[in-house]
């Protein structure tokens, strides 16, 4: 397989952007990405595109990328993968650029999930996620989607819920210096602590905030790389995991078994380890999901994620700085776009240039866990000069 | 004269000791269910059964598939569903066939009462009857109630002139009338009963055999009554009645009707509604809900068969949403229970108690309760009741 670069990378802010549409957002992304590349781009050179959206806002996904960005004459496929799709978006392009089929692929994820009445949309979401005469009519929200795992991992492992809140806390944080983030503001542990409960154990501050949003990435064959930048970023491993949809078929809630699987396929395609991240942004679309990742992603020993939270070693400036965007929770959350924009944010930490910057970072890794919590992406990534 | 093998009742938990209200996740078919269940408890199986309410949810078709499966009883038994209050649930009982089971159920007051005929047992005779028309209160097919407004009249024109009119003998209970009005008729001190339509009769019976009470028994609507005389006999007699307790403060958000598949559902209406799981030959787990397999040889394996589940298990986790939901009153919980003595577990909503009350490790038991009104279709399926709420 051929090494496949990333040149360039750029996302609209994450918002509620009731003025603009998907045909807006994708076009917005993708020019802030061809204007990163460092030698330019002419968009015919682009030979293939994937596109990563949940939803069909407006219409058909892969007709809509094609149609707004003029590139009516290459093959468009649509990605869908949960909140795993814009990490997977990445993964088939890459497979696209690795095999000799391309040279030059485009990656963009959008959605917009403000697009509904915010009454509808729960069950309208729900439609995509649920088994319709079992889970469907429970009123299985997401964040209780997600609480099931976390009540019981709260349960087995010595995590607190001051654990949750402080890894609010550091992502909130991390948000206010980041001009794309959705939420930036600073918050502290008694805010988060004493918010209002939106699904036990979660509080209004442990849950990502609803968000439309576009990202784009330029991936390039090594054959061709420095024909765009002398500063190419290196995708170097990528994984996707599965795991059984109905929550009531997992048999471990503490740990989310997709995870683990992506996590091992893309580090073993990089032949790196944990060890090695020197950044990662982790799927946190509640703070105890990103504490359960720390674990299957391999950044902690089983229920050993609450000592990283203590230890301030996923802040920017510790050890191994996790969601230095502000993450889902603090940058926002448009599935389509949230695994793209965690690669947009890896490169540029990679590149020395994020707003957040992370010194001296050489790997980056960035990760999805979603739909009924049984489908995960994790993307390796690193800095030029490798 | 009709011999009754055994009697049950059924109260939500909900409301006061003498009123109580159904959970926004029970019908008139869920209480029917509770009521029946709790006489079939043990007991040999019914051959038929009847119904008796006016507050059936189904009124198109599909209360009958409900309640048998409820009941976990042969699809192919008769089913009479029949409009009426206490009087015609008398009616039922005493013309009954040996192995009927009836069952009344009311919405307000709530409760459900049944019981089951057989060849021995508590004898009833039949001894008045009278059918008059004073329609003081009305409810039109769209359900529209008009109240006359006069409870004097009905009192004097209706009851009293009904009860002359019968020649009946002055009873020891009186189902279908207020404590005071109840108290009034008969002989002595008579039961007081936690509701007043289908069910109220049932409830009768079960106070009478707890009391070794013997004599008329009075089921009375409006001006049309119903006289049964109760003898001596061996009644088993199980009540389902546990304490009263305030409705638990909630919020309905109105919202966007709940999107339903007919052809989901009716998919997995077996199994979602007798709480059974599939048994593929040669396979030693259970597949709740059930599917299909395909080998490692890439075979199908599609001749499932359907075995019951354990009604009972432990709270593996659970969660409880406070934040509003369209279409649903918040807050709710829900918990996955694993099943006991079986490597089975269900997500499932809480029932019976306050939400956000219960906790990994807590016990309970399944029922079947009105999951969710999903445009305009009713929902049922297993709801865990926490083993401190049963």
């Amino acid at each position: 397989m051929r090494k496949v670069a990333v040149v360039g990378a750029g996302m609209t802010p994450f918002a509620e952007h009731f003025a603009l549409g998907i045909k807006d957002l994708v076009p917005m992304a993708f020019a802030e990405c061809a204007a990163s590349v460092d030698k330019g781009l002419d968009t015919s050179d682009i030979q293939a595109a994937w596109f990563g959206e949940l939803s069909t806002t407006d219409g058909f996904p892969a007709g809509i990328l094609a149609d707004t960005l003029d590139l009516p004459d290459i093959p468009v496929t649509r990605v869908e993968n949960a909140c795993a799709t814009g990490n997977d978006a990445v993964r088939n392009a890459l497979f696209g650029i690795a095999s000799g089929a391309f040279d030059v692929a485009l990656v963009v994820g959008a959605d917009k999930v403000r697009e509904s009445a915010s009454k509808d949309t729960f069950w309208e979401w729900a439609g995509m996620t649920r088994d319709m005469a079992w889970d469907y009519p429970l009123g299985l929200v997401a964040p209780a989607n997600f609480a099931l795992h976390v009540t019981r991992y709260l349960h087995e492992s010595p995590a607190t819920k001051e654990h949750m809140a402080m890894v609010a806390v550091k992502n909130h944080h991390h948000a206010v210096s980041n001009p794309k983030a959705q939420l930036r503001f600073d918050i502290t542990v008694e805010q988060a602590l004493d918010a209002p409960t939106v699904v036990a154990p979660f509080g209004l501050y442990d849950c990502t905030p609803q968000s439309d949003g576009a990202a784009a990435l330029l991936l390039v064959s090594e054959d061709v790389a420095d024909r765009y930048t002398d500063r190419p970023v290196w995708i170097r491993g990528v994984g996707l995991g599965l795991d059984r949809v109905m929550h009531q078929h997992k048999r471990d809630m503490t740990t989310f078994p997709a995870t683990v699987k992506a996590a091992k396929q893309a580090l073993g395609m990089a032949g790196l380890t944990p060890a090695d991240v020197d950044v990662a942004e982790v799927h946190d679309c509640f703070t105890g999901v990103e504490l359960i990742s720390y674990e299957d992603l391999g950044f902690a020993e089983r229920f050993g994620a609450y000592k990283l939270v203590e230890a301030e070693a996923t802040k920017v400036g510790g050890a191994l700085p996790v969601n230095p965007s502000g993450g889902l929770k603090a940058k926002g959350h448009p599935p389509g776009a949230t695994g793209v924009a965690q690669c947009v944010e890896i490169f540029e930490q990679l590149r020395g240039e994020a707003a957040n910057q992370v010194d001296g970072a050489r790997i980056g890794l960035a990760h999805n866990i979603g739909g009924p919590t049984a489908v995960s992406a994790v993307t390796v990534l690193e800095g030029p000069g490798a | 004269m009709t011999q009754v093998f055994s009697v049950g009742t059924y109260l939500p938990c909900w409301g006061s000791a003498l009123r109580r209200q159904a959970g926004d996740d029970e019908d008139a078919l869920t209480l029917a269910v509770e009521a029946g269940r709790a006489v079939l408890d043990g007991a040999a199986g019914a051959e038929r059964v009847i119904v008796v309410s006016r507050e059936l949810p189904l009124l198109e078709g599909g209360n009958a598939a409900v309640l048998l499966a409820g009941l976990g009883l042969d699809p192919e038994l008769e089913v009479s569903e029949r409009l009426g209050g206490a009087p015609a649930a008398l009616d039922a009982l005493t013309s009954a066939r040996p192995r009927t089971l009836v069952i009344g159920a009311d919405l307000e007051p709530a409760g459900a009462g049944a019981a089951l005929t057989g060849d021995q047992g508590l004898s009833l005779r039949a001894t008045a009857r009278l059918a008059r028309s004073l329609p003081v209160r009305t409810r039109d097919a769209t359900g529209t109630v008009h109240d006359y407004g006069d409870p004097r009249l009905l009192r004097e024109r209706g009851v009293l002139a009904s009860v002359a009119a019968a020649g009946v003998e002055k009873p020891v209970a009186v189902a279908g009338v207020d404590r005071k009005q109840a108290g009034s008729l008969c002989a002595g001190l008579p039961p007081e009963l936690p509701t007043a339509g289908a069910s109220a009769p049932f409830f009768a019976l079960a106070a009478m055999v707890r009391d070794g009470t013997t004599g008329t028994l009075l089921a009375i609507e409006q001006a049309s009554l119903t006289g049964v005389v109760v003898e001596t006999g061996t009644v088993r007699v199980h009540r389902r009645e546990p304490e009263a307790r305030p409705v638990p403060k909630g919020k309905y958000t109105p919202g966007a009707e709940i999107p339903i598949s007919l052809a989901a559902y009716d998919r997995a209406f077996e199994p979602k509604l007798r709480w059974e799981a599939a048994r593929h030959p040669g396979r030693d787990e259970l597949d709740f809900p059930p599917r299909y397999h395909v080998g490692r040889d890439g075979s199908l394996s599609s001749d499932y068969t359907l075995v019951p589940l354990p009604r009972t298990g432990t709270v593996y986790t659970g969660v409880t949403v406070h934040v509003p939901v369209p279409g649903l009153r918040t807050p709710y919980s829900l918990v996955i229970v694993e099943l006991d003595d079986v490597e089975v577990r269900a997500l499932v909503k809480v029932t019976g108690t306050e939400p956000g009350t219960v906790g990994i490790g807590d016990r309970g038991r399944m029922v079947l309760r009105r999951v969710a009104v999903r445009s305009g279709v009713p929902d049922y399926g297993y709801a865990f009741e926490p083993e401190e709420a049963a």
